[in-house]
């Protein structure tokens, strides 16, 4: 008789469609408490979720276009309980929850590369 | 003047605030003031820029914004003008059209000598019918929906970038 084999269920990837931004994936559940979701369908009308949702488009798109010139700048990170940090800014996730930098000046020494959490930032500033 | 509810306001009433002098409390007792750019509908997080001897940018968590005021409710032409241009790309050398076509040229080779099928559509080169390559044709000007074909295309450009100017790979 073969010997059975064990079967490997692979985790289920992400769902192709929302990439993150589905107020019902797992993911989101898990990760992103914090994350704001747009207005349920059933709250408003259609014309309404098509202004909210230009509205969301063009404010993204300066957002990411803010992250995209801070990459390899120097930004300075001011977190709470008076900490405040230097790194290079690398890149961020989807949902704004970790920033990936290099060179993290702390006060115990440098940290060639970090993830910082978000939700320990109260603010950061960079130079153009 | 905004409470706390910052984060829930949405994209509409967050619409307002744009390209008004704002200050924005946050955290412990930090108060930031500066032109808003725009707030990022994920986080609700508070891009804010001053010009001063240099252009500064700061942006406020979404979670630890208090509250929202603001100061001046229309910027002046030249603000609003540097407001506009504050995270745009510095805008290219105009290269003659002689030149530009030549560095097409230079470019169409480049990737035919690495198999990679391109033709010429007007003043672009379109690469594989999914990536489109504008004037002055560098890495920066490639567009493409195909995030693995747009990397692979950028670094086959840069090299011949850097081999061009003699720096190192």
């Amino acid at each position: 008789m073969a010997t059975p084999v064990p079967v490997l269920r692979l985790p289920k990837g992400p769902d192709p469609n929302s990439r993150g931004f589905d107020p019902n994936s797992p993911r989101f559940i898990a990760l992103c408490r914090t994350s704001i979701s747009s207005s349920a369908a059933s709250d408003t009308n259609s014309e309404q979720l098509q202004k909210e949702q230009d509205a969301r488009s063009v404010l993204r798109e300066g957002f990411l276009r803010c992250l995209l010139s801070m990459t390899n700048k120097k930004v300075q990170f001011q977190m709470y309980e008076n900490v405040k940090v230097e790194a290079t800014f690398g890149a961020s996730d989807i949902d704004v929850l970790n920033f990936q930098v290099s060179d993290l000046h702390t006060p115990i020494g440098v940290q060639k590369e970090a993830l910082i959490r978000c939700q320990d930032v109260i603010s950061f500033t960079f130079d153009v | 003047m905004m409470q706390c509810g910052w984060p829930l306001m949405g994209p509409l009433r967050w619409l307002h605030y744009l390209n008004k002098e704002v200050t924005v409390r946050a955290g412990k007792g930090e108060e930031h003031r500066g032109w808003l750019l725009s707030v990022d509908p994920v986080s609700a997080s508070v891009v804010l820029v001053s010009f001063g001897e240099a252009v500064v940018v700061r942006v406020v968590m979404g979670h630890a914004v208090e509250a929202v005021e603001v100061l001046r409710a229309a910027a002046d032409d030249e603000t609003a003008k540097s407001l506009r241009s504050v995270f745009l790309p510095p805008p290219s050398p105009c290269l003659d059209p002689k030149e530009l076509r030549q560095r097409r040229d230079a470019v169409r080779r480049w990737l035919q000598e690495n198999r990679i099928p391109v033709e010429e559509e007007g003043e672009e080169l379109k690469v594989a019918g999914v990536l489109t390559i504008a004037a002055p044709y560098s890495a920066h000007d490639c567009r493409s929906s195909n995030q693995i074909i747009l990397d692979r295309i950028q670094r086959l450009i840069g090299i011949q970038d850097c081999t061009n100017q003699g720096l190192p790979l």
